[in-house]
């Protein structure tokens, strides 16, 4: 997408703005700092387009009627920040195996529990890989700056519908509520970029949603339109009736799991930013980003050759990028406000275990000086 | 111009965030970079809260000041002016509001301290303390000379509701009266 359009606002704010020029046309949620204003904003544009937006009695709620949105056919949006994400977990759970579509966003504020409401933090990142119980492979997006608050969420609608089921965009409390200039898109241009829900539209007794390639993903029509199926967040059979049949079970899973593996390329997303005679390689994401591109100039100053590498696409992790640039570089190191949870995926994405960290987990952001330093200390 | 990094601090609920937001988008209207962060704590009404405003012709990547780098603080509350006082470079300018902040000697000696009544300013001469970050943005950018007064305030119109313009623009004038009295004083001692 090209970025011809100057907007001056917050990553929030851009972030229901996405949602809108996406073409959703219902949000369900529940405020919950530091995600509230993606509410407040949508809540405001979303009946002027004829679309719907709902508070719920809570998050659990919020993403139940999220999924009935989606399944009408429409594309659809919940907001919400980690502790919501433990609340919403069971139901991106049912998302995932009845294979419905729909967009959470997750602004991260300090955790476990209620933690830092106000706070910077990234402790979400192994939480967005499985939020839910059993096997399937999550999509997780993260911006890492103004604009991509805005082009990330256009993104995951786009890829949620392509691979039916949630994608996750996380955001973190500096992005959310940081205000400035974002060159972004223009609307045209991304309802351009809409390619709609595949649907069935044969005779409706030849209507089989799950019976699919097994890198497929569902085709689910939508609801009350002539297709019928059955929902359900068993193991089912092709029609979505529940079954203990071994190989259906099987198959079934494998499939949630391959949709996304046999494509990943088409979802894989990353920045390299100086790396071309990068010495030392950082490896940040989200806000954290920022200031590593600040310390990057500042080593550089210092004759040190720095060079950040940031997965935009978080899961499924660019595993096979990383490896590439880890086995040609010696220095290596994971900053991020978590206490390793990214780093511990680069460990196993480069297979080794001397990956620097540089980690913070009281919610307060990393500095580019505390970069700085800790680069100079170790290596 | 080279990077201009300015700190509002106040308690949740004062509105200092308003300025931050008019700064940011005045400097990006003349073709530069600005942004505005706020921390806060979760208690909204009382907590200490600060803006950060960055200001560059060139893309700003980290969004908050570092510690010892803010060239200009205005401060409307003792429990923000302690906390974040030591991200001023020493030297450097704050401007307090002198009812409710109280800065040590020490403190007088490490930075160029001004006392301007902003919220009196607000309350009694324009009638209305929600006015009071229009006078901050006026006294900082008097002080700091930051960006085009004119643009400034035609950004701030433009956020404000037009009933309430001429208000605002009463603000602006009074905050810079102040903020060119207090200049001519000197900072106090």
């Amino acid at each position: 997408m090209s970025a011809t359009r100057e907007v001056i606002s917050t990553g929030n704010e851009l972030a229901a703005l996405a949602a809108i020029d996406a073409g959703c046309m219902f949000f369900g949620g529940y405020p919950l700092t530091p995600s509230s204003e993606v509410m407040h904003v949508i809540s405001d544009l979303l009946p002027k387009k004829g679309g719907v937006a709902i508070q719920m009695e809570d998050e659990i709620g919020g993403i139940c009627c999220v999924i009935g949105a989606a399944m009408s056919g429409k594309r659809a949006l919940t907001a919400t920040s980690g502790p919501g994400m433990s609340l919403k977990a069971e139901n991106l759970g049912l998302a995932q195996m009845a294979e419905v579509p729909l967009v959470c966003v997750n602004v991260m504020r300090g955790g476990p529990s209620t933690g830092l409401p106000t706070r910077v933090s990234q402790g979400d990142i192994l939480q967005s890989k499985n939020p839910s119980h059993g096997d399937y492979k999550s999509i997780t997006l993260c911006a890492g700056n103004l604009a991509e608050c805005y082009t990330e969420v256009v993104r995951a609608f786009n890829i949620a519908d392509r691979f039916m089921q949630p994608v996750i965009v996380l955001l973190d409390e500096t992005l959310g509520h940081m205000h400035g200039k974002a060159m972004l898109p223009t609307p045209e241009e991304v309802e351009a970029g809409i390619v709609p829900r595949k649907t069935f539209d044969g005779p409706a007794e030849e209507y089989h949603p799950y019976e699919c390639g097994p890198t497929d993903p569902a085709v689910l029509n939508p609801m009350f339109q002539g297709y019928r199926y059955h929902f359900t967040g068993l193991h089912h059979d092709k029609n979505g009736f529940p079954t203990e049949e071994i190989e259906t079970c099987r198959k079934l899973i494998q499939r949630l799991e391959d949709k996304v593996e046999a494509h990943k390329d088409e979802i894989e997303s990353y920045e390299e930013f100086m790396m071309d005679d990068a010495e030392v390689m950082i490896i940040a994401y989200g806000s954290v980003s920022l200031a590593a591109k600040e310390a990057i100039r500042h080593l550089r100053e210092d004759g040190i050759k720095a060079g950040l590498f940031r997965p935009i696409t978080i899961w499924p992790s660019p595993a096979e990028k990383i490896k590439e640039h880890t086995d040609k570089i010696k220095n290596v190191m994971v900053v991020e406000l978590n206490i390793g949870q990214f780093h511990a995926e680069v460990q196993r994405a480069s297979s080794r275990l001397d990956i620097e960290g540089l980690f913070k987990v009281n919610g307060r952001p990393i500095s580019p000086y505390e970069i700085v330093e800790k680069v100079k200390e170790v290596f | 111009m080279a990077r201009t990094l300015m700190r509002f601090t106040g308690v949740g609920g004062q509105g200092v965030l308003l300025a931050g937001e008019i700064f940011a988008a005045a400097k990006i209207k003349t073709g530069g970079y600005g942004l505005k962060t706020a921390t806060y704590t979760s208690q909204v009404r009382g907590g200490p809260t600060v803006v950060d405003i960055t200001l560059d012709d060139n893309e700003i990547y980290y969004p908050y000041a570092n510690d010892g780098e803010v060239n200009f603080m205005l401060s409307v509350a003792d429990v923000s002016f302690q906390s974040f006082k030591n991200g001023v470079k020493e030297g450097g300018t704050i401007v307090v509001e002198p009812n409710l902040v109280h800065p040590s000697d020490e403190d007088r000696k490490k930075w160029n301290i001004y006392e301007i009544p902003i919220i009196t300013i607000a309350k009694e001469e324009v009638g209305n303390v929600i006015t009071q970050s229009v006078v901050a943005l006026a006294i900082a950018n008097t002080f700091m000379k930051a960006l085009d007064e004119q643009v400034l305030i035609d950004t701030m119109l433009s956020k404000v509701p037009k009933k309430v313009h001429e208000l605002n623009l009463k603000a602006y004038e009074l905050g810079k009266k102040y903020a060119l009295e207090a200049m001519e004083k000197g900072p106090t001692k």
